[in-house]
């Protein structure tokens, strides 16, 4: 197969970017995406140019870097795939393509087709987490779980952090991701004692890294490769209610409390 | 900072308290809609209520008043979080391609500031009188102002048709994603349901659009006549 990519490409943060074209042939129908870049890197490494930096790391659709925009949806045609479980079968030979990164401006570009997601990172470390006290383990089955809150739960705990549903969104938001983890650890009776906290200082650090507001436009679904609902979202607009209404006092602004330093 | 700006420095707190000013503002277009349907009851029954309402200042004030807040409000609060949002997308995609949000969803600040713009027109037309001076400030038989004549005069012109049927198409764009917008905002979903709380935003929307059309038209088209 024959492609033509129009590909993303910045030289650095502060760099001005502009798309490239490059084709690419012998292109195998049985190729990953990310494969099909690998070959073309192949072949600029080849020719002493710069290679297209893009990220990838399990190729097997667990880890969520893969973040590419193709043709103007993110992790490209297939739904519930990410870029790397996606094949080059699927697009009609001699197709144009695009290939954009995650485009917000808390994701900022590191070069190419790169993009910094720690601001997700730092949204976990506001509150994604539960407190435990190290010691023994405890035994299996001490703590009953409903079938239904453990599926929910699981449900909500699929999500891998791509980021896709920021890049989809028309207004940046990170609503589907923060709604996904504070769901997730809501349900559990784990993530009881913290849940009024938890999805203040959420919420607080999802505004504070400048991603939008939820528009409820459900575009962030339409392209999870994990098919998180945005019946989560609801859940989290729940929380927060429930959290307001008990007199939550909104985080103070500081550091959160498990900040690494950057 | 204060209080109320760490308060809505919260998108989702702005999101919760715009939408409830928009579902005043949503009471008020239904109530208003089947209010002026009373023109199809002929010249005395709209006539009779108005002047009811203004036999009321204390309510009409209010009421009023309370309008004027709720739209302070949502329109303050959604514009903040319009600009915002517009910040946080600063390099916009070269290929975009959309698969779920609907156009009225992506739509919501366009056709809100249409809207606005449009009932800043609608009250100076109809209400304050001053875009149309030469409309005879008209009382009927019974001294009551004649708001049947004012409607007729209104609609009878192609200029003023069109530009009300532009406003209810926008107005039913906005409402259409608005309503449904409202249950998920308020953390009301069910799988079940989730379909029925779209259907009631189509629905509210058609129905306060085809209300108010169904004036428009009537008159129009001579079936109202002075
Ligand atoms: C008859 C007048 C209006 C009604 C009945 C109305 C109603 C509503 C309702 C119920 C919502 C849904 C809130 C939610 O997402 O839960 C909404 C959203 C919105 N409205 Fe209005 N509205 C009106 C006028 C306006 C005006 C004049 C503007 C702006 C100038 C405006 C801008 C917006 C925007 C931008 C949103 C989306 C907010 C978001 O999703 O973040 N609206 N409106
Ligand atoms: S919710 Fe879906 S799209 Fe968003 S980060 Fe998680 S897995 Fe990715
Ligand atoms: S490389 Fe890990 S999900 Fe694609």
């Amino acid at each position: 197969m024959k492609f033509t990519l129009k590909i993303w490409r910045q030289r650095g943060p502060n760099e001005r970017g502009g798309f490239v074209t490059y084709s690419v042939d012998e292109v195998s129908p049985d190729m990953s995406f990310l494969e099909m870049l690998d070959a073309l890197n192949q072949r600029l490494i080849a020719t002493a140019e710069e290679p297209v930096a893009f990220e990838h790391d399990c190729r097997e659709g667990i880890c969520g870097s893969c973040s590419l925009v193709i043709d103007g949806v993110p992790h490209g045609p297939d739904r519930g795939v990410t870029t790397c479980q996606l094949y080059m079968r699927r697009f009609a030979d001699e197709k144009t393509i695009t290939i954009e990164p995650w485009r917000a401006k808390a994701f900022p570009i590191i070069k190419d087709l790169v993009v910094d997601r720690r601001a997700l990172d730092r949204i976990m470390q506001a509150g994604g987490y539960i407190s435990v006290n190290t010691g023994g383990a405890v035994d299996g089955n001490t703590l009953l779980i409903g079938k239904d809150e453990a599926e929910t739960a699981m449900d909500a705990a699929s999500c891998i952090g791509c980021g896709a549903c920021v890049a989809a969104c028309k207004n940046a938001s990170a609503m589907l991701f923060v709604a996904a983890k504070v769901s997730h650890l809501a349900t559990l009776p784990q993530g009881k004692p913290e849940r009024t906290r938890r999805v203040m200082a959420m919420v607080q650090a999802m505004d504070r890294e400048g991603f939008g507001s939820c528009g409820n436009q459900y575009e962030c679904e339409a392209v999870c490769p994990k098919h998180v609902s945005v019946r989560f979202i609801a859940m989290l607009n729940r929380e927060y209610l429930r959290s307001g209404i008990l007199g939550t006092k909104m985080p103070a602004r500081s550091d959160p409390p498990h900040g690494e330093s950057y | 900072m204060s209080r109320v700006k760490v308060f809505f420095n919260s998108s989702v707190n702005s999101k919760i308290v715009a939408s409830l000013a928009g579902l005043g503002l949503v009471g008020f277009v239904i109530f208003h809609m089947l209010g002026n349907l009373q023109v199809f009851e002929g010249r005395d029954a709209i006539n009779g209520y108005a002047s009811i309402l203004r036999d009321m200042p204390i309510f009409l004030w209010t009421a009023r008043a309370g309008l004027l807040a709720a739209a302070g409000v949502h329109v303050g609060l959604t514009l903040r979080l319009a600009l915002r949002n517009r910040r946080a997308r600063s390099v916009a995609y070269a290929a975009r391609r959309y698969r779920a949000a609907s156009v009225a969803s992506r739509t919501m600040a366009l056709t809100g500031s249409l809207l606005l713009a449009f009932i800043i027109f609608h009250l100076l037309h109809l209400t304050v009188g001053v875009i149309d001076p030469s409309a005879p400030d008209g009382l009927d038989t019974q001294g009551r102002m004649d708001v049947y004549g004012k409607i007729v005069r209104a609609f009878s012109n192609p200029l003023y048709v069109g530009i009300y049927v532009v406003g209810q198409l926008i107005l039913g764009l906005h409402l259409s994603h608005a309503v449904s917008s409202v249950f998920q905002t308020w953390g009301i979903e069910h799988a079940a349901l989730d379909h029925l709380f779209k259907l009631v935003g189509s629905g509210v929307a058609l129905l306060v659009v085809l209300g108010n059309l169904a004036i428009i038209f009537a008159v129009f088209l001579g079936l109202l006549r002075a």
